[in-house]
């Protein structure tokens, strides 16, 4: 049989779907400009090496693979963070930090089979590297704003920050593998699972009982029960430095769309700060991911702090209407093709037009 | 409005009995007959039945907000969702069993075992540091070591009364099982009040449940 099938996980876009994501692509790609930042492009295929380098805990069998013609294994690119990272290293070290870049292009990842998950995907975004905390908000606002111009209903971006759970950790005295374990837990929110571990590890009432609310600490009204729940005051203030930003968030008129999270510990050997994401109605997943990751540029040797984000274009597909927009129709004498095009050039300044042959025409 | 999907089959009469007894309106759950679908006569819910594995897909893509499925089908299936209550129904066990005089854990170099739940089997045998063989049989496992198959089973225990009648006995308990509470990771944003209101309605009930027996 021959084989002309797309592969496992890759799909094609049909007409209406490419024109919506083209606009979401153009209305993004303004929003980050007008922030001040500046589109780069980076190669699909980067070495394999870099992305071992970089991610600790890269899973190896999601990652495409090649090699090179010298035998070298190389990789589709499973993100746009660390190419523009190592863009930073290599290529931009003589010029002063921080850098403002954005881009628009496509990841690729291996998913399980027949789980329904696409394989490729769109990735629109940002990264300011080079830049501390202060940072923080500039970044939010802009992902705020790139979701208003999205055109989606409800949309809602929660912010949390691995810092808490890393400090209660500490503070707890908890190891580092027993923190990935739990970790791993709190941000699956898989509370009996929480509850049963955390009785095993010796900590005080207080403690106990702050790992365990920690993954339902979440909502509008978080901060005002964050008081009685802390168990050291070093805690209590990594959680009003988040509480400053949800009344600046609330300053700037953002408050309607923005919730936060405590219990947010997603890929802690990653992220060093805030990690946000946006839910839309419509979308099952999250359609925009992004957080402070204060190590990845040191690993690659050069010590930089960096925040960004990106939007799925294609999972934001999904929660956008696209509506079938007909094109007009010029019909046209088969002898008579050059007027026809004359005509329908003058048409095209109104939009577009699709010159068809009339049947039978002579 | 939120959507859940329940487990049909050994879940699901606990289940609609406990929605039940949480004030929920679960006439149409009660009296199926041929439909799919089904509105709660209370609250602003709609249910669906569907196989255990599938609760997981529909949460999974957001299609169910909710679902109420077995802690087994969860470690078999781990994937994007919260787990966020047990129930504290369906409770049963993952055991190891096999023929009397033949614990596989006296075994040394490789053991075979048959199960409906490789992934179950295959962590249970990686953590305690032994080299196994995973054989996949689909139903009435107990018959694989009767006939030779295998050196044990890894199967779901509820009674222990089809082991006992097949002349197999229980060498250890691989993990406790019970029905949970899985939400989807959106729904859990987007519909926060209503999630947090069936979370706690449940779970006053479960707790309301433990302390009277």
């Amino acid at each position: 049989m021959k084989q002309i099938q797309l592969p496992q996980g890759m799909q094609d876009l049909f007409p209406e779907d490419c024109r919506e994501k083209e606009r979401l692509r153009s209305v993004f790609l303004d929003v980050f400009r007008r922030y001040g930042y500046r589109q780069i492009e980076t190669p699909l295929i980067e070495y394999y090496a870099t992305y071992q380098n970089a991610y600790e805990e890269l899973e190896e069998t999601k990652m495409y693979k090649l090699t090179s013609s010298e035998g070298k294994v190389m990789t589709l690119r499973g993100d746009m963070t660390l190419p523009i990272a190592r863009l930073c290293v290599t290529k931009f070290n003589t010029t002063k930090p921080p850098y403002r870049f954005a881009y628009c292009g496509d990841v690729y990842q291996i998913n399980e089979s027949f789980a329904g998950k696409r394989n490729a995907v769109t990735d629109c975004g940002i990264e300011l590297v080079g830049m501390d905390e202060s940072g923080d908000l500039e970044v939010l606002c802009c992902a705020l704003d790139a979701l208003e111009v999205s055109g989606c209903e409800g949309y809602i971006l929660e912010i949390g920050t691995s810092a808490v759970f890393l400090m209660a950790c500490r503070e707890a005295g908890i190891d580092e593998d027993t923190g990935k374990e739990l970790a791993e837990l709190i941000d699956r929110k898989s509370i009996p699972d929480i509850e049963k571990m955390v009785k095993g590890l010796g900590l005080s009432a207080k403690q106990e009982r702050f790992f365990q609310k920690l993954a339902l600490m979440s909502g509008i009204d978080v901060f005002t029960r964050t008081e009685e729940l802390c168990f050291s005051e070093s805690l209590l203030q990594e959680i009003r430095k988040l509480e400053r930003l949800k009344i600046m968030l609330e300053e700037l008129g953002y408050g309607e769309h923005i919730r936060f999270d405590l219990g947010k510990a997603a890929q802690l050997d990653y992220y060093t700060g805030i990690i946000f994401q946006a839910y839309v109605n419509g979308a099952g997943t999250a359609v925009l991911s992004g957080g402070r990751y204060d190590d990845l540029l040191n690993k690659l040797g050069r010590p930089l702090p960096a925040i960004g984000f990106s939007i799925k274009l294609d999972y934001l597909l999904d929660a956008v209407k696209t509506e079938k927009k007909e094109i007009r129709k010029l019909f046209y004498k088969k002898d008579d093709l050059v007027s026809a095009i004359r005509m329908a050039k003058e048409m095209q300044k109104d939009g577009p037009v699709e010159l068809v042959p009339e049947e039978g025409g002579e | 409005m939120l959507s859940i999907a329940l487990t049909k089959g050994r879940l699901e009469k606990a289940t609609v009995k406990l929605l039940k007894e949480c004030g929920y309106g679960t006439e149409a759950l009660e009296n199926k007959g041929r439909s799919l679908v089904f509105q709660d006569s209370v609250k602003d819910i709609r249910y669906f039945l569907a196989k255990a594995a599938d609760c997981i897909t529909y949460v999974e893509h957001g299609v169910a907000d909710a679902a109420v499925t077995g802690k087994d089908t969860l470690i078999e299936n781990p994937g994007e969702y919260y787990e966020l209550l047990d129930l504290k129904i369906g409770e049963c066990r993952f055991i190891l069993g096999g023929l009397p005089g033949r614990n596989p854990l006296a075994r040394n170099g490789l053991v075979r075992i048959a199960s409906k739940y490789p992934e179950v089997a295959r962590k249970y045998f990686r953590n305690k540091g032994m080299d196994v063989e995973i054989i996949r049989i689909e139903g009435s496992v107990e018959l694989a070591p009767l006939l030779g198959l295998c050196d044990g089973i890894i199967d779901i225990m509820e009674t222990g009364t089809t082991l006992k009648e097949n002349g197999l006995v229980v060498f250890d308990t691989v993990e406790d099982i019970s029905a949970r509470l899985i939400v989807n990771k959106a729904s859990f944003r987007l519909k926060q009040d209503e999630i947090m209101a069936l979370l706690e309605d449940m779970k006053g009930m479960v707790e309301k449940r433990c302390s009277e027996e």
